[in-house]
């Protein structure tokens, strides 16, 4: 039985590691648009440069690790397998790339016509992935609460991506919306960072926490009914938007952020009874974002309690600046230092050039100085939205660093990764 | 470590990865014939799951309120 360890059916190593080599690259990109265009870009979050940024991250970091990460995640989470993994992952890397950098070119610059173009590739590609990762997902039972959150996690994915080409065509042909902009708009970002993002995350969580980290399980019932409240709340916030009924959107926002701060502090609660003394990289940047992402569904809440609040210029801007950067950013960078270093271990045992440890393919130090640059990053962007003339550059300087930083690193693991596969005669 | 499902156990709820996959090999290879083993992890083991079917093993999955999973494996 001992040789049945072999991972002869997993994707190939190649298949995500383009996606978590190639995110941190537009993270990098984001941070240099800040620091060039200094104060003024956190000025309104509908100034075009804010918005092309906002997309950068969100699709050129977010949805490029997810993805990635998904491919090689979906059969040992769900046993799903992907046809042709290495392929899919081929066409989906470069449609995401390419989607990516041409939408936030087209945002920046106000072309409609590239606008149209860009949403439609980007659309394109996103349904591609959803066909080839649907198929084989929804072919198995939801026996687990992570099976039933990826489920709904695309299904999240398909409307948040629909909303946003449907808005990116409409204003590029001048096509008349059926409601006023930022309602869709914001429809858009809360479908895509919560039924997706916030969806996806809790699925992977429930994994993730206590496998890496060595906490207790999340209880089985908040586990199970956490994904769907989530998307049931995102259909109300459409219905409430659909049918002019801002009583009902505000309950839907107020709703979907307390769903969110009591995951992010069960999540807490959890790490709290951690078996593994030592803080690691990985825990370092759960602390950070789960803090950052409490700091702004709070926001969240506090808007939908008190609509006046969100029409501050500046509220929604580092609102999204704590969520994005603060939470989305710092989970993934978590999960990217647990999971790259540990694939690596993974294919080399196959391939015969065994390790005694993933830390030998990425050392915990780097990560962890990394990381600290990262959360002085988040500090010092979240007081820039307060004090943009003063801070926006620093951010930007400091978020650059800790992204050029965590390109290295990854690559560093990879550099090493391959070594090691050259030494053991693997692939 | 026993349980009332089975006399044989791996409590692998605060392993990191690949021990509970191993011990649950070791423990396969010595389990005496007609005899059950049970699994105790926060998570479905779905790499495991194929690894059973190809040997065949039998096996049954439950998910118990506190969030482990009891998977149970027999011949």
């Amino acid at each position: 039985m001992q040789a049945l360890l072999s991972f002869d059916k997993a994707p190939p190593f190649a298949a995500p590691a383009r996606f978590f080599l190639t995110a941190p690259l537009f993270l990098l990109a984001a941070a240099l648009v800040l620091l060039a265009s200094g104060p003024e870009l956190l000025e309104s979050r509908w100034s075009p440069a804010l918005v092309a940024v906002t997309h950068l991250v969100t699709v050129g970091f977010m949805l490029m690790v997810m993805c990635g990460a998904l491919i090689q995640i979906l059969p040992v989470v769900a046993g799903a397998n992907l046809a042709e993994p290495l392929g899919t992952a081929r066409w989906l890397h470069a449609g995401l790339t390419g989607g990516a950098l041409a939408l936030a070119a087209a945002l920046a610059s106000g072309e409609q016509r590239f606008l149209a173009g860009a949403a439609g590739l980007l659309g394109a590609v996103v349904a591609g992935f959803l066909w080839a990762a649907g198929r084989p997902l929804f072919a198995v039972a939801s026996t687990s609460p992570t099976i039933r959150g990826l489920k709904i996690a695309l299904a999240g994915l398909a409307v948040a991506t629909a909303a946003g080409c449907l808005i990116a065509v409409a204003v590029a042909l001048g096509w008349p919306l059926p409601h006023a902009l930022p309602d869709l708009v914001d429809l858009h970002a809360g479908w895509a960072l919560g039924a997706w993002g916030g969806v996806l995350l809790a699925a992977m969580a429930y994994v993730v926490v206590p496998m890496f980290q060595l906490t207790p399980g999340y209880p089985a019932r908040p586990g199970w009914l956490f994904p769907p409240l989530v998307l049931g709340l995102a259909v109300l916030w459409a219905v409430g938007a659909g049918f002019q009924m801002p009583f009902w959107v505000r309950v839907a926002q107020g709703a979907t952020a307390l769903a969110g701060i009591a995951f992010a502090a069960l999540t807490l609660r959890l790490q709290s009874r951690r078996r593994r003394a030592r803080a690691d990289a990985t825990l370092r940047c759960w602390q950070v974002a789960l803090v950052a992402t409490l700091l702004a569904l709070l926001m969240l809440l506090a808007s939908a309690v008190h609509p006046a609040l969100g029409e501050h210029p500046r509220w929604a801007v580092l609102g999204g600046v704590l969520l994005i950067v603060g939470g989305y950013v710092s989970f993934i960078t978590g999960m990217l230092y647990k999971i790259v270093p540990f694939l690596a271990w993974l294919h080399l045992q196959n391939c015969g050039a065994g390790v005694s440890s993933a830390s030998r393919i990425l050392a915990d130090r780097p990560m962890l100085a990394q990381t600290r640059v990262h959360a002085l990053a988040v500090f010092l962007l979240a007081a820039a939205c307060l004090w943009p003339e003063w801070l926006a550059r620093p951010a930007g300087f400091v978020l650059a660093s800790a992204s050029a930083w965590m390109f290295a690193n990854l690559a560093g693991a990879m550099r090493r990764y391959r070594e090691l596969a050259a030494a053991g005669g693997g692939r | 470590m026993s349980h009332s499902k089975a006399r044989h156990v791996v409590d692998a709820r605060f392993l990191p990865p690949p021990e509970p996959f191993v011990q649950t090999m070791e423990m396969l290879d010595t389990l005496p014939d007609g005899e059950r083993m049970l699994l105790l992890l926060y998570r479905e083991p779905h790499p495991l799951y194929k690894v059973l079917d190809q040997n065949g093993y039998s096996r049954a999955t439950e998910l118990q309120p506190d969030g482990t999973f009891e998977i149970l494996i027999w011949r």
